[in-house]
C-alpha cells in the first residue's frame, strides 16, 4: 500500500486547524476528507472508509473519545490518531483506552505529527501485509483458532473472541517469530510505535490478557511464556 | 493540603468534638438529676413505710411526726409532706432548667462556629474549583489558536508554498492572533468586572444615537454576510449607562446576532425599544441559527459556547462580559429562541434616565 491511496479522515471543528492539517497531509501525498464534529465523522464512517482518522478530543456534541468507542463497538479498526488539547497522562491513558492508536497535544510539531501518521501507516500495512495470505490470515495453536482479519477468535473451550487491535498485533508478532524470544521493547516498537505508553509493564498486561483468553490454565502458560529479564515467547505447539 | 486549611480543619474538628462534650455532659447532668430524685423518691417510701409500721404499732402521731419530721399523718395514715415533694420537683426542674440554659448556650455558640468554618471551607473550594476551571478553559482555550499558528508557520518553513499560498497561510495566522488577542483582552475584562474593579460612571443617553453608532460600523461586514439590519427606535429614550459600557453591550449583542444570522446563510436582524416602567428596553431580533430553549440562561456563563462550528470564533466570554455590565448598570439582559435554526431574541433593559440633552 502506497501513501497515494492512503484515505486520511480529519475530524477538527476548528477551521484554521482542519484546514492546516488537511493541506499538509495532502501536500504530503494523502487523500483527505474532513468532518466538523462527531456525527458528522460517524456519518462519513458510515458510508467510506479510510486508512487513518484524525481525531480531535474536544468537539461539539459526541466528544473524540465517544466517536472512536462507537467506531470500536461497531466493529470498525480504523487506526485513530487523537489531537487534543489536554495532554496530562490521565487522558492520554484514556485515549487509548477508548481504542486510539496514538495520541498529541496540541499545539505539536508539524513534522512530528507527519511522522506519527507515518508509523501508525506503517504498523497497519505490515499487519495487512502479515495477514493477507490464506496462510497468514488465521493462526492455529493448542486447539485456538484466531482470524487476524476478522480480529475475530475462537478459544480452545469453543469461547467466541473479540481481539482488540493491540491484542491482535501482539499475537501477530508473536506468531511471525515462533519459538523465538521477542523483547518487551520490540513488541512496543513494532505495535505501539515510540513513546506513547511510559513503560514496557503495558506489554505485560496484554500478555497476561492473551493468556487469559487463550491458554488452558493462565497461571501455567504454555503458549505465552516469560522468559525473565528479556521478554516473551510463543510456542504454537505448546510447551511439551 | 496548605497550611491554613490544616488549622481550619483542626478548629472545626476540636469545635465539633467540645459541642459532642458539651452535648454528653448536658446528658450527664441530667441523668444524674434524675437518679437524685429517683434516690429521694425511695428514701421518703422508706421513711414513709417506717411511719405507717410506728403508727400501726400504736405509736402516737405527733412522736411519729416528731420522729420523721418529712412525714404527715392524718387518720392514721402517713404520707409524704407535700411541700418535701414540691421542694423536691422544683429543686430538680430548677436544675434541669440551668443545665438546658447553659448547655444550650454553649451548644448553639458551638453550633454557630461550626457552621461559620464550614461554610468559609466551602466557599474556599468552590473558588478554587472555579479557578480550576477557568484555567483548563482558558489554557484549551489558547491552545487551539496556538496550534494552528505553530502549524501554519511550520508549513511555511517545511514547505516553502507558492505567493499565493503563502498569503493564506499568514492571514490564517493574523486571524488566530486577532482571535489571541481578543480573548486576552475579554479574559482581562471579565477577570476586572469579576472583582468589581471597574469605574462605572451612570449618565444619561440616548439609546437611539448609541444604537445608531454600533450599526453603522458593523452595516459593511452585515452587507458583505447578506445580513439586513433594521432598527425602528423612537428618538427620545434615555438610559442611565456608562457610554463605553452601553457601547460594547449593544456591539456585543449585534456582532453575535450577525454572525448567528450569517451562519444560517443570511436574513435580518430587527432592533426595537421601548420605555416602560422605568426602564428602557432594546430588543434584538435576529432570523439566525438560535439555540435551544433551555440555554438560555447558560448563554451568559462564561465560556459557554454554543456553536463552535461553522467558522465562528467565539471566544465565551463576549455574553458572560454582557451580563456584568448591564449588572453593573442596574439593568438586566436575557436571551430567548424557539429552538436551533428558529432566530432568536436579545432583549436588554436599563433603568430609564431624565431626558437631558447629551453634552
Amino acid at each position: 500500500m502506497s501513501v497515494a491511496n492512503v484515505r486520511v479522515l480529519v475530524v477538527e471543528d476548528d477551521p484554521h486547524l482542519a484546514a492546516g492539517v488537511s493541506e499538509n497531509l495532502r501536500a504530503e501525498g494523502y487523500e483527505v476528507a474532513s468532518a466538523a464534529d462527531g456525527e458528522q465523522a460517524l456519518a462519513w464512517l458510515g458510508a467510506n472508509s479510510c486508512g487513518l482518522i484524525v481525531l480531535d478530543v474536544m468537539l461539539p456534541g459526541i466528544d473524540g473519545f465517544g466517536v472512536c468507542r462507537t467506531l470500536r463497538t461497531q466493529g470498525n479498526n480504523t487506526p485513530v490518531l487523537f489531537l487534543t488539547a489536554r495532554g496530562d497522562p490521565a487522558d492520554r491513558v484514556r485515549g487509548l483506552e477508548s481504542g486510539g492508536d496514538d495520541y498529541l497535544a496540541k499545539p505539536f510539531h508539524l513534522q512530528e505529527f507527519l511522522l506519527r501518521v507515518r508509523a501508525i501507516l506503517r504498523r497497519w500495512e505490515w499487519y495487512r501485509s502479515a495477514s493477507s495470505t490464506a496462510a497468514t490470515a488465521v493462526l492455529r495453536f493448542g486447539g485456538n483458532e484466531v482470524d487476524f482479519r476478522a480480529f475475530r477468535a475462537r478459544a480452545w473451550n469453543g469461547e467466541a473472541q473479540e481481539l482488540t487491535e493491540k491484542e491482535a498485533m501482539i499475537l501477530k508478532v508473536l506468531a511471525e517469530h515462533a519459538g523465538e524470544i521477542v523483547s518487551r521493547e520490540d513488541l512496543l516498537e513494532r505495535v505501539w510505535g515510540y513513546d506513547v505508553f511510559p513503560s514496557t509493564r503495558t506489554v505485560d498486561n496484554f500478555i497476561l490478557r492473551l493468556r487469559k483468553r487463550f491458554e488452558k490454565d493462565p497461571a501455567a502458560p504454555r503458549h505465552f511464556l516469560t522468559v525473565w529479564g528479556v521478554g516473551y515467547r510463543f510456542l504454537s505447539e505448546g510447551e511439551p | 493540603m496548605k497550611t491554613p486549611r490544616v488549622f481550619q480543619l483542626t478548629a472545626l474538628a476540636m469545635v465539633v468534638v467540645s459541642a459532642v462534650q458539651v452535648g454528653w455532659w448536658l446528658l450527664d447532668q441530667h441523668s444524674q438529676t434524675a437518679d437524685k430524685v429517683l434516690e429521694m423518691r425511695h428514701a421518703y417510701a422508706a421513711q414513709q413505710a417506717a411511719a405507717q409500721a410506728l403508727l400501726e404499732a400504736g405509736t402516737a402521731p405527733a412522736r411519729v411526726q416528731q420522729l420523721l419530721p418529712d412525714m404527715r399523718v392524718s387518720d392514721g395514715r402517713a404520707a409524704l409532706d407535700p411541700q418535701r415533694e414540691q421542694a423536691l420537683l422544683t429543686e430538680a426542674r430548677h436544675r434541669d432548667r440551668q443545665y438546658a440554659w447553659e448547655g444550650g448556650f454553649f451548644l448553639f455558640a458551638l453550633g454557630l462556629c461550626i457552621a461559620v468554618i464550614a461554610r468559609a471551607l466551602r466557599a474556599e473550594a468552590r473558588v478554587l474549583e472555579e479557578q480550576d476551571n477557568f484555567l483548563a478553559l482558558v489554557s484549551h482555550q489558547f491552545k487551539t489558536p496556538l496550534a494552528s499558528l505553530q502549524l501554519s508557520l511550520e508549513t511555511l518553513a517545511l514547505r516553502a508554498p507558492a505567493p499565493q499560498a503563502a498569503r493564506t497561510l499568514i492571514d490564517r495566522m493574523l486571524a488566530d492572533l486577532a482571535r489571541m488577542e481578543l480573548m486576552v483582552t475579554q479574559i482581562l475584562e471579565s477577570a476586572r468586572l469579576e472583582r468589581g474593579r471597574v469605574e462605572f460612571k451612570a449618565e444619561p443617553l440616548e439609546l437611539r444615537g448609541c444604537v445608531a453608532r454600533v450599526v453603522a460600523q458593523l452595516e459593511e461586514r452585515a452587507r458583505q454576510e447578506q445580513v439586513t439590519i433594521s432598527s425602528a427606535i423612537e428618538p427620545g429614550l434615555y438610559v442611565a449607562s456608562d457610554p463605553l459600557a452601553l457601547d460594547l453591550v449593544v456591539r456585543n449583542i449585534l456582532e453575535n446576532a450577525v454572525t448567528a444570522v450569517q451562519s444560517a446563510g443570511g436574513g435580518r436582524i430587527e432592533l426595537t425599544a421601548h420605555a416602560a416602567s422605568g426602564e428602557v428596553e432594546l430588543s434584538v431580533k435576529d432570523s439566525g441559527v438560535g439555540f435551544p430553549p433551555a440555554d438560555g440562561a447558560r448563554l451568559f456563563e462564561r465560556f459557554t459556547r454554543l456553536h463552535p462550528t461553522g467558522g465562528h470564533y467565539g471566544t465565551g466570554l463576549g455574553l458572560f462580559i454582557v451580563r456584568r455590565l448591564m449588572e453593573l448598570a442596574r439593568g438586566r439582559v436575557r436571551a430567548s429562541s424557539d429552538g436551533v435554526g428558529k432566530g432568536a431574541n436579545f432583549v436588554l433593559t436599563w433603568p430609564a434616565a431624565a431626558r437631558e440633552p447629551q453634552p
